[in-house]
């Protein structure tokens, strides 16, 4: 996915550590594909929208598109991960474990997801909590 | 980032029925499909350890998490094992929800699993 891509090269390039990178672009990734493949149903024509932003201590990825309403945040409460091949929930499970906040908003049409995760301050060590 | 895949059976007859696949790239929804199919044509064949080797492995996400489930299960089912080498730290988050699955055997390097095999193939051997 090109937008994991470029937010590897982005947090690479402000020195977010690689532990982090790898979470925030496995996040990327699993609401990303579940976009396409439920929400626009794999139709290449259609598109959603993926915005990166680093503020001082925290690094935020905000997922839009146009397809069905769909809250995640309900599905990682309901899914839960099963002891056989089911992987279903693996990805949103994925997801909890590398991001610190999950916000699902739907507004005019649009479904919006804001993922965000501390990555320690500007020298961006770990954070301790 | 793409998957390059390379599928070896070992030569070694103390080591048949082994192969390994080994992954350099990102095990990704792009590029798990072709993985899937190769190593579906692979299991085709005789396979009793199905090894894949991780050490370039830089990225996996759950559409990869499936295919190493899809494998264990194929081969748990032929009484054989699927085995995870070489996986380096950084992807180590992604396997944790997988790893503690059974039927998985997971090995530090080639040492390890070669130490396994050897038992492994002398049980059969001892069996026969």
């Amino acid at each position: 996915m090109r937008a994991v891509e470029a937010l590897e090269q982005f947090a690479r390039a402000q020195g977010v550590p690689e532990k982090i990178i790898f979470g925030l672009m496995l996040a990327l990734e699993e609401c990303g594909s579940n976009i396409v493949n439920h929400g626009l149903r794999r139709d290449a024509l259609r598109k959603f929208q993926v915005t990166i932003e680093l503020t001082h201590d925290t690094f935020v990825i905000e997922l839009r598109d146009r397809g069905p309403a769909f809250d995640p945040t309900k599905a990682a409460e309901r899914e839960q991960p099963k002891e056989e091949d089911a992987p279903g929930g693996w990805g949103i499970q994925l997801v909890r474990r590398n991001i610190d906040e999950m916000q699902y908003t739907r507004v005019d049409g649009e479904n919006i997801l804001r993922l965000a995760k501390r990555v320690g301050g500007p020298d961006h060590s770990p954070s301790v909590s | 980032m793409p998957l390059e895949i390379k599928i070896q059976k070992d030569a070694d007859p103390k080591k048949s029925g082994v192969v390994t696949i080994t992954l350099v790239g990102s095990l990704d929804t792009a590029t798990a499909p072709e993985l899937d199919r190769q190593m579906m044509e692979c299991l085709a064949g005789r396979v009793s350890d199905l090894v894949f080797d991780l050490a370039g492995l830089k990225f996996v996400s759950s559409a990869g998490l499936r295919l190493f489930t899809l494998a264990r299960k194929q081969m748990v089912a032929r009484g054989g094992k699927a085995s995870l080498i070489n996986m380096q730290p950084q992807v180590e988050e992604a396997f944790a929800i997988i790893q503690s699955l059974p039927g998985f055997n997971l090995f530090r390097d080639l040492a390890a699993l070669d130490r396994y095999l050897a038992e492994r193939q002398g049980s059969h051997t001892q069996n026969s």
